[in-house]
């Protein structure tokens, strides 16, 4: 036994940690038998068995002169059957049958497949040269070595002895710790987005110097030495993918991959920086939507999250999730630009059965204006010109200008294309505005309208001309309703409010004939319309228009008849 | 006629208002402007008037309902509506209930005054 394997083990058991500081097998020479054999065992806190290998005699010695027969490993396996195994021996291997199960069974039934080649060779080794030690490689112990020799007793000649020396990663069982990891890289392999260990230790390294140095503030650091930045893309780096990966960065395979994560933060050079902002800062995980640049040449949008490992986790493995979602991306705004257009088309259809009234606002400037502009010329092709009376109606041509200026600017806005903005917005100015495409419609009719607009009302975040479209939409909705029940004394109620949940509300009523009870479920829907002309989008419109500025809206009938529609909006900050 | 004609100008629109009253002072005319039919009809010198000049649509009582309201009170009072309104029905209306002019704004300043002066039977120029 190589001394290097003394003062190393340590196991776990019920927490408590054992340390072993010798381990030499051939020490022991005393006593006979099973009580020998059960001594030898004694001096193991390790996994140990008692190994007879009477049976596997024939083969050795054929093996022992170079022979390897086909099938020689799985038979040296099968015909050397445990008698013994020390209670770390069956924690470890021993899965849920226990002890007694093992006893008598050959060790290939509890092996692992895919170290019986290596267990082979050593118990060869051991048999022909008394004893050897193999370093191997292990998912569930630390620096793991196996080691077997033949018992010195000569009564037990055929008993040897084999012994996993090593530190217990977990305190599991090796199967059930086996079939954990199994689960694991099944889960990540067939995992349906892109999956990426990452080893940042030379990183935590050199984040461990920086919080000795004093350093806490991360992000200024990091912005005085952007280099830092591309240094760690170089030293962190990713230790394993699975296949979503290798296709998600259009790599030839996964080793492609394997290698620094510099390729991952290509497209993206901040994202990199904000990844580390929280690896400094002892977060458990970021997450990101970013551009990615892949092997063959394509950008995509990917939703990037990263798993910090914490203790009692391998501190060597970071997980990065990779998600495509260029696609999803551009349906989203295939969609908002669906609801832009159609949007669009709903107000300059809405304008169209607005004309007069808009035709009435602008022609009230374009009037005055020609008035005083008819007015100046008499006033100067008097005999003697009145040029102070000029010029005061000359400023009032240039003020109604502007003023018929403004109605034309706000028409448009209601009609241009526009990506939807926005801003902080003050609904009570929106109201106003919007009074200004229905107000003759409203006289013209003889409605009684009363507005009362709350002061002090925070400002909501939204964008101006769409919230118009809608107060404008309710507004028309209201007078055709009034218009329907052919009543006298129409009048239209409109209010600002702030509500109990801090939202900012616009609340309608109108004295018309009410909402049906069979229609009240479907006034927002599309094509839903009690009127002889109109399409019907005018209210699904507002609904998605509230809806997208994560509103709500509703409709009810008021006790003393009529309806009221009303919507509330989230106060911005 | 030897006192100067006194024209009431009825427009919520203070521009519009603003610039009758201007045409008329330079036309030599005499003018008050209101803002809506319930001031005009309040005033208690409403009865002075010559002649009326309206839009129809206002806050409030409307042109037409203004008209019938002045012509239960005088009869021949003139009433010439300049409007913003492009609607025939309203034009049709206004005509058949006795108005003496409709206008659609923007309105020429000849042709108003043409109709206003003849209203008043006084030949332009005079």
């Amino acid at each position: 036994m190589p001394s290097s394997c003394a003062n190393f083990f340590s196991r776990y058991v019920s927490g408590l940690a054992v340390e072993v500081t010798s381990l030499r097998p051939g020490v022991a020479k005393a006593g006979a038998g099973s009580h020998a054999r059960d001594r030898e065992m004694r001096r193991y806190d390790g996994a140990c068995w008692a190994l007879d290998i009477s049976r596997a005699r024939t083969l050795v010695a054929s093996l022992a002169v170079g022979n390897r027969p086909a099938g020689w490993v799985e038979r040296l396996l099968r015909e050397t059957q445990i008698v013994e195994a020390n209670a770390n021996a069956v924690h470890l291997f021993g899965a849920y049958a226990g002890r007694d199960r093992m006893l008598g069974q050959p060790i290939l039934a509890y092996w692992p497949a895919e170290g019986s080649f290596i267990l082979a060779d050593l118990l060869i080794s051991a048999i022909i040269t008394g004893s050897s030690t193999l370093r191997i490689r292990s998912l569930v112990l630390r620096d793991p070595k196996l080691t077997a020799w033949l018992s010195d007793d000569e009564s037990q000649s055929d008993t040897l002895f084999l012994a996993i020396l090593a530190n217990p990663v977990d305190d599991r069982s090796f199967w059930s710790l086996r079939s954990s990891e199994e689960r694991y890289n099944n889960l990540i392999h067939h995992l349906p987005f892109a999956f990426l260990e990452v080893d940042s230790r030379a990183q935590d390294e050199r984040f461990d110097q920086l919080r000795r140095d004093g350093q806490t503030d991360i992000s200024a650091y990091l912005a005085e030495r952007p280099d830092d930045i591309l240094e760690a893309r170089k030293i962190v780096r990713i230790t394993n993918v699975n296949q979503s990966a290798v296709t998600l960065f259009g790599a030839r395979d996964a080793d492609q991959l394997i290698g620094p994560v510099d390729p991952l933060f290509a497209a993206s050079p901040d994202s990199a920086r904000r990844v580390m902002e929280h690896h400094f800062a002892g977060d458990r995980r970021h997450s990101e939507i970013m551009k990615l640049r892949t092997f063959d040449g394509r950008l995509l949008d990917v939703s990037l999250s990263v798993i910090y490992p914490t203790r009692p986790e391998q501190l060597d493995i970071t997980l990065i999730m990779l998600e495509d979602i260029t696609e999803r991306l551009r349906t989203e705004a295939q969609l908002r630009q669906l609801q832009t257009d159609f949007s669009r088309a709903a107000r300059i259809s809405m304008l169209g059965e607005l004309t007069s009234s808009i035709a009435h606002e602008v022609n009230q400037p374009l009037s005055a204006i020609l008035t005083y502009a008819e007015t100046s010329l008499r006033w100067l092709s008097r005999d003697e010109p009145n040029l102070e009376k000029v010029t005061q109606l000359t400023t009032r041509i240039s003020d109604s200008a502007r003023h018929a200026g403004e109605i034309v600017q706000r028409i448009r806005g209601m009609t241009a294309r526009h990506v939807p903005r926005m801003a902080l917005v003050d609904l009570n100015d929106i109201v106003d505005e919007a009074l200004l495409f229905v107000r003759h419609e409203i006289e013209a009719r003889s409605i009684s309208l009363s507005v009362r607009l709350r002061r002090d009302l925070p400002s909501v975040f939204g964008d101006r001309v769409q919230l118009q479209q809608v107060v404008v939409n309710l507004l028309v909705n209201g007078i055709q309703a009034i218009q329907q029940k052919h009543a006298s004394a129409g009048a239209i109620e409109l209010s600002t409010d702030l509500d109990d949940h801090d939202a900012v509300t616009f609340t309608i009523r109108d004295n018309g004939p009410g909402i049906a009870e069979e229609d009240f479920n479907r006034v927002f829907n599309s094509f839903f319309t009690t009127k002889e002309e109109g399409m019907g989008i005018g209210l699904a419109i507002c609904q998605s228009i509230i809806a997208a500025h994560g509103g709500a809206i509703g409709a009810a009938n008021l006790p003393e008849g009529g309806a009221r529609f009303w919507f509330s909006l989230p106060a911005g900050r | 006629m030897s006192e100067t004609p006194l024209i009431a100008i009825v427009d919520d629109d203070e521009a519009v208002r603003d610039a009758l009253l201007n045409l008329l002072q330079v036309e030599g005319l005499g003018a008050m402007g209101y803002a809506s039919a319930a001031a005009f009809l309040g005033d208690p010198v409403s009865r002075s008037f010559d002649c009326v000049i309206t839009d129809v649509r206002m806050d409030g009582m409307d042109g037409l309902e203004l008209q019938r309201r002045v012509r239960s009170i005088d009869p021949l009072m003139p009433v010439i509506f300049v409007t913003a309104a492009i609607d025939d029905t309203t034009r049709i209306r206004a005509m058949t209930e006795g108005a003496t002019a409709y206008f659609t704004k923007p309105v020429a300043n000849a042709e108003l005054m043409r109709e206003l002066f003849l209203a008043l039977r006084l030949r332009p120029g005079c």
